[in-house]
């Protein structure tokens, strides 16, 4: 046991004086360290302690099949995957097939009704002519752009107001008002018309006018389709909401100039659905129009020029021309802006 | 009913343990009606609470208040207005006067003769002196005196809403003068718009359009349901109508049919709820998985021209839905181009009729699924890859390293991620097929027309899904709004009774955060 | 420049949790006070008060001597650095710096000569106190201003060429940069920081843990910095607010809530490895105090045992805290030996961790040993399942109330009083008072 020479802990202030630590008596005063070693240690000559030996593990020699196995795998893959091809090949074939028949029967000349084949004998625009010279088809065309860059304006300002509102904010009543728009929404909303109906035909709203009436029918309840666009806003992290409040934005700047500038791709998701709603709506146009013909939209004219046996026979082909000049511009705008439309597909269907 | 220990029930096979969990569920019921009950009986509670409060408020607000105040119980607006709070005022009192003069001119009317729908029939064909001619003098309007009397009680109700607002406004500003400081000013009302009070701003506009657009249809729906509302009466008018209670729904419970050959109602109702619950569940399930194997097919490793399959697909969507049903449905009609190709061919000697009348009914409703899942499965596609894409690759190769088959990888893994994923969207879409009008209409129009079914509700048909069935209805030469109605409120209760099952059994509400 | 006034705050959420109870505390002008306590303790919620981003239950909030409990978060002139930095992934880091600037007017002295920024219109704001020497006026700054405060506060942090570049092509440092850089421009009073390092890796993190000390001594603002780190809380703080579940549960300078913890949360919070707690008896033999741990009688002497002399505290069973770098070994035939054997051995380089249990008793207790002060056979010994003796000096221990977890040697005096006003409060303290035990026998203690 050596006596090592204590020191005392001393430090100076600024101001010069000196703090040292109390001296005091240790209980320790200060003895060696001892260990003591347990069972099957021991200390070797170089002073080293030495661990018990243990016996190594076992190899094991991997199996042989392996190889084997792995050559049946690649020949499964080929099969699998010519499998898949075919399927693949075949689905899109079936895919297709109807829309190009529709494109060939639009052009066929012979005959207006059904045929039992597919590619014309003779070729000609005799379809697209009369569809835009005997029927009201430029304007269930031009009723239906312009419900659809109304609806498209008008439905997505209701829409991210209302989907902006139930995500970034908190205010009573919200959950509420989501739950009575949940309940709301299981009414089937086509009996609404019923009334509606009635009410825009007393302030001239339907029949040849009808297009008006529509808007107000696609926009009137669109904030109950939120849920999409919602789901879009959640993903946005809050503490960006915080910190341009923090800034010196009001809520409203915060809308304008943090999120909406960030959720760029379900604002035209939006729009795009706008625009659609009236090109793919049936039975909302149908009710509305109530055979008017100057007030229908392509999917109520269309199918109105084939509704009956009588007429069918006569406008069949016509009703593959206007098929074809309906669907192509909508496909291009669609093909256009897929990648927006699929974010807004696949995120909705995620959140719900 | 016992409830296991955890540990109880790991011992359990996977057959028990659905036992079990479908067990638990129908046991739970009756303690979920009970709560119900409690949850319903502490809103009744709180309402009672918060209209005591309020009168309480109010009686207070009155004694003690100053004399602007209690003017603002009689004209709306005029403590703001003394507080110069104009905008506020000026609106307050416009609202009043509004309301006063309709009242006065128009809703006092309607509102007296909602009780009875009307008394006065129109009269036909009666001798006018003055004009020498017969005439038709208009009675009354069931129709109107329902909507505005509704809007009526829309109305006060509003009113009075409005009108304890104001008086509350009255009382916080006084209590603001009180401690010295200013009252808000409109200008400070216009900027809180656009900042704390943000929410209002935004939500004005959907809210407005939600309440005329839905919720007053649909009240007015629900009124309908309880009266004999006909588009055409016996004469050929129909301008008025009357409540008769129950009687309608009493047609959904009686079995008795008054006409040999023909069913009652209640079993053609029967009849076509049916077909709509099956067509939902093989339309929502039929295409989720089918779509999800073509998505795992696109993107299984080592397949080419990804993108091109997709694009196929994906096209088929863009194509306005109308005109691929219009069009596929002429096609398979009994002169449409599919039977004309193999009568040409020499296969068949008559057409097959797929769906029209003379179809079985079994073959059209086979078509009609098969063709969905044509028009669904490039949709289901798209979603299904974008979250196949997001499963983490370490959760297959830790299931490889396990052992895992391909088979046992997809049903292990890929599903239960899918179905966890989709849960939400499984059930909208589900509802949706429920109502899915455009490809039964389009489609089919509900041919093969049922030849045994009850008169009462029109002409309906094997495809027939109750949403078409009610535009029928609706539509036809002898509009049962009436009918309809009942038939809308029981599409109500089926949605509204499966989203509830549906919610409390779906993992993603459950297991919250297992995937994440 | 501004003092932070927090009196009786209390936070309840709509669901009736209480998430910051009573809470009480005074932050002096350009001080730097650290919230610091585990996840859940209701210190970042505390923090989002001051900054306006929840409202204020109960209690008042006051900034520079003004109530500001009904003021947007964009009217009390403060500034906040976010945990994952909040950066609008829109605008380039310039534009991320120059947000604040250009939402807000800024106060300027017009007289004489006018001030810098001045050549947009001048507006008046309305409601604000003039006084008659100095007209202060707000206005919007102007470009050149704007684009001088920037780059100023780019050149501080060292993100200069950063400024035309969007947030995500920014590594997580530079970002953390950038948040801190926006809120560094408006020069606003109140500088709030919520847990800014805890996105960062561990090397990052005490690099701008440094900078952010040096960053303090170039700004003049008060600073609340909340944080769950013990670390960052003792290096940044000028004083340190522990707290748990709602509670304050010490404030004082890093110094005093190390050295004298007011109860046993803070005093196995703070420090690490955590304190050991030994349960044992303290015993009084006429001003003389000695405790037993595990049957070895030690002498607490030094100021230690002074304090518990001048505080008159009897023989009784206690809770003894001792920090694992405080347990010292020692030899066999010390008396004050505490024989024990070793379970896991951490080399940590410059110390070795030893998980060492004591044979009377069989708890565990963890030893900080300076690998310095062992010969190279002793180092070699250390293996698990040797013997090792530990013993430790009275100055080093602390001492609670087994039942209150309570010190019984420091003032208490900067524990604030966790007072329910809840009504059926004194019903549940009648029945059930020993079940939160720490807060209901303390309430108890300060009543009588």
């Amino acid at each position: 046991m050596t006596d090592t020479k204590k020191y005392l802990i001393e430090i100076e202030t600024p101001d010069g004086a000196l703090v040292s630590s109390e001296q005091h008596e240790t209980v320790g005063k200060k003895y060696d360290v001892s260990v003591e070693l347990p069972e099957g240690y021991v200390v070797a000559e170089s002073g080293e302690v030495e661990a018990p030996s243990h016996a190594a593990p076992e190899y094991v020699e991997p199996m042989l099949e392996q190889k084997r196995q792995h050559m049946g795998i690649k020949a499964k893959r080929i099969i699998s995957n010519t499998i898949i091809y075919i399927v693949l090949i075949a689905m899109s074939i079936l895919w297709l097939v109807p829309f190009v028949c529709i494109v060939f029967e639009s052009f066929r000349v012979e005959s207006t009704w059904q045929v039992g084949y597919v590619i014309p004998k003779q070729w000609g625009f005799d379809n697209y002519i009369n569809l835009f010279t005997k029927t009201d088809f430029p304007r269930w065309l031009l009723n239906t752009f312009i419900m659809g860059v109304a609806v498209a304006v008008l439905q997505t300002i209701i829409v991210l107001a209302m989907s902006y509102v139930l995500s970034r904010m908190r205010f009573r009543g919200r959950k509420g008002l989501m739950n009575f728009m949940l309940v709301l929404g299981m009414f089937p909303g086509f009996l609404t018309l019923i009334l509606l109906y009635k009410l825009l035909s007393d302030l001239h709203m339907t029949g040849n006018n009808s297009i008006f009436g529509l808007i107000l029918v696609y926009i009137g309840s669109s904030g109950m389709g939120y849920y999409i666009s919602k789901g879009f806003f959640d993903t946005i992290p809050k503490s960006l909401d915080e910190a341009a409040r923090v800034d010196g934005a009001t809520r409203a700047q915060v809308m304008f100039k943090v999120i909406l500038p960030l959720a760029k791709p379900i604002v035209i998701y939006t729009i795009l659905m706008g625009f659609m709603a009236p090109w793919g709506d049936f039975v909302l146009a149908k009710y509305i129009a109530h055979n008017t013909s100057k007030g229908m939209n392509v999917a109520v004219g269309l199918q109105n020029l084939i509704a009956s046996n009588a007429t069918l026979s006569t406008n069949y082909t016509m009703f593959c021309a206007g098929g074809v000049v309906v669907a192509i511009p909508i496909t291009i705008l669609f093909m256009c802006l897929q990648k927006y439309y699929v974010e807004g597909v696949t995120g909705g269907a995620v959140k719900g | 009913m016992k409830q296991l220990e955890v540990l109880d029930y790991l011992k359990l096979n996977g057959w028990q343990r659905f036992l079990y969990n479908l067990k638990c569920f129908f046991c739970g019921i009756p303690g979920w009606f009970v709560n119900l009950c409690k949850k319903i009986g502490r809103w009744v509670k709180k309402a009672g609470i918060a209209i005591w409060e309020n009168l309480k408020d109010l009686y207070l607000t009155l004694v003690k208040g100053k004399w602007q105040t209690k003017v603002s119980f009689l004209i709306m607006g005029f403590g703001s207005l003394c507080y110069g709070q104009v905008l506020r005022g000026v609106l307050f009192l416009l609202f009043e006067i509004i309301f006063v003069l309709y009242m006065v001119f128009w809703g006092g009317s309607w509102l007296s003769l909602f009780g009875s729908l009307g008394k006065t029939p129109m009269q036909k064909d009666v001798y006018d002196e003055v004009l020498d001619q017969y005439v038709n003098i208009p009675g009354d309007d069931s129709f109107k005196i329902m909507l505005y009397g509704l809007l009526s009680i829309a109305f006060i109700i509003a009113l009075v809403y409005t009108w304890r607002l104001q008086i509350k406004q009255c009382r916080i500003n006084e209590e603001i003068m009180a401690s010295g400081k200013k009252v808000k000013s409109t200008k400070d009302d216009m900027k809180s718009l656009l900042d704390n009070q943000y929410h209002k701003t935004l939500l004005a506009l959907p809210v407005t359009g939600i309440m005329i657009f839905t919720v007053i249809p649909i009240i007015f729906m629900i009124l309908v349901a309880f009266t004999n509302y006909n588009a055409v009466d016996a004469d050929g008018y129909n301008n008025l109508f009357h409540w008769v209670g129950l009687k309608n729904f009493n047609e959904l419970v009686n079995f008795e049919s008054n006409i040999p050959g023909v069913k009652p109602f209640s079993v053609t109702f029967g009849e076509v709820l049916g077909w709509t619950l099956m067509w939902a569940v093989f339309a929502t399930f039929t295409n989720y998985f089918l779509g999800m194997f073509v998505a795992m097919m696109i993107n299984k490793k080592g397949i080419q021209f990804k993108k091109g399959f997709r694009t196929i697909l994906v096209m088929t969507i863009a194509i306005p839905q109308f005109i691929s049903l219009m069009y596929v449905s002429k096609m398979f009609a009994s002169n449409g181009i599919i039977n004309g190709a193999l009568l040409n061919l020499g296969i068949i000697n008559s057409p097959i009729h797929f769906f029209d009348d003379q179809a079985n009914p079994n073959v059209a409703r086979l078509m009609v699924i098969l063709i969905n899942v044509w028009i669904g499965i490039p949709y289901l596609m798209l979603i299904a890859t974008g979250i196949l894409m997001n499963i983490p690759a370490d959760l297959y190769e830790s299931a490889k390293i396990d052992g895992a088959s391909g088979f046992q990888q997809f049903g292990k893994i890929t599903l239960p991620y899918m179905l966890f994923v989709t849960g939400p969207y499984l059930l909208t879409s589900f509802t949706g097929n429920l109502n899915n009008f455009n490809v039964i209409f389009l489609l089919t129009g509900g041919a093969p027309v049922k030849t045994d079914a009850s008169a009462v509700g029109g002409a309906v048909g094997d495809t027939d899904l109750l949403i078409t069935w009610l535009f029928n209805m609706t539509t036809g030469v002898s509009g049962k709004y009436y009918l309809a109605s009942v038939i809308g409120i029981m599409i109500f209760i089926v949605v509204a009774v499966l989203s509830l099952i549906v919610y409390n059994v779906l993992p993603s509400n459950k297991n919250e955060g297992d995937f994440s | 420049m501004a003092t932070v006034k927090l009196t009786d705050v209390k936070k309840i959420y709509d669901n009736k949790v209480v998430a910051v109870h009573e809470f009480n505390l005074e932050i002096k002008d350009k001080e730097f006070v650290v919230f610091v306590g585990p996840s859940g303790c209701g210190k970042s919620t505390t923090l989002r008060m001051i900054a306006g981003l929840e409202d204020i239950s109960e209690g008042t909030i006051e900034i520079d001597g003004k109530v500001v409990n009904d003021l947007q978060p964009r009217d009390r002139d403060i500034a906040m650095v976010f945990q994952n930095y909040a950066l609008y992934p829109h605008l380039t880091v310039f534009e991320n710096m120059a947000f604040p600037l250009r939402l807000r007017r800024f106060p300027v002295e017009v007289e004489g000569e006018p001030a810098e920024g001045e050549k947009e219109p001048v507006e008046n704001k309305e409601g604000e106190e003039d006084s008659k020497e100095k007209k202060i006026q707000y206005v919007k700054l102007s470009q050149d201003e704007i684009y001088k405060r920037v780059t100023e506060a780019a050149e501080i942090l060292g993100i200069t060429e950063y400024l035309t570049r969007k947030p995500r092509a920014l590594s997580g440092g530079q970002r953390q940069r950038v948040a801190i850089g926006r809120a560094m421009v408006r020069e606003s009073k109140v500088f709030l920081m919520d847990e800014p390092l805890s996105n960062l890796d561990a090397k990052l993190r005490n690099q701008m843990r440094a900078e952010i000390i040096m960053l303090r001594q170039k700004i003049d603002s008060t600073f609340v910095y909340v944080t769950h780190d013990q670390t960052e809380a003792m290096t940044l703080g000028d004083r340190i607010v522990i707290m748990k579940d709602g509670f304050i549960q010490q404030v004082g300078t890093p110094n005093e809530v190390f050295e004298m913890p007011d109860n046993l949360f803070v005093a196995e919070f703070i420090g690490a490895p955590k304190m050991n707690i030994i349960h044992t008896e303290l015993v009084n033999e006429g001003g003389k105090y000695s405790v037993v741990p595990y049957g070895t009688k030690i002498p607490v002497d030094g100021y230690k045992g002074e304090l518990l002399a001048s505080k008159n505290v009897e023989s009784q069973q206690i809770l003894l805290g001792v920090r694992p770098e405080h347990i010292v070994l020692t030899a066999k035939s010390n008396p004050a030996a505490i024989p024990c054997t070793i379970q896991v051995n951490e080399m940590m380089g410059s110390e070795l961790h030893l998980h060492v249990v004591t044979d009377q008793g069989g708890e565990q207790l963890i030893v900080r040993v300076p690998t310095i002060d062992l010969t190279p056979a002793q180092r070699a010994a250390m293996v698990s399942g040797a013997k090792v003796f530990i013993t430790f000096e009275g100055k080093v221990m602390h001492f609670f109330n087994k039942e209150t977890e309570i010190s019984l040697i420091t003032d208490n005096e900067n524990v604030p009083v966790a007072t329910h006003k809840d009504e059926t409060d004194d019903v549940v303290k009648e029945e059930q008072p020993a079940k939160k035990s720490l807060f209901a026998k303390f309430r108890k203690n300060k009543g009588e």
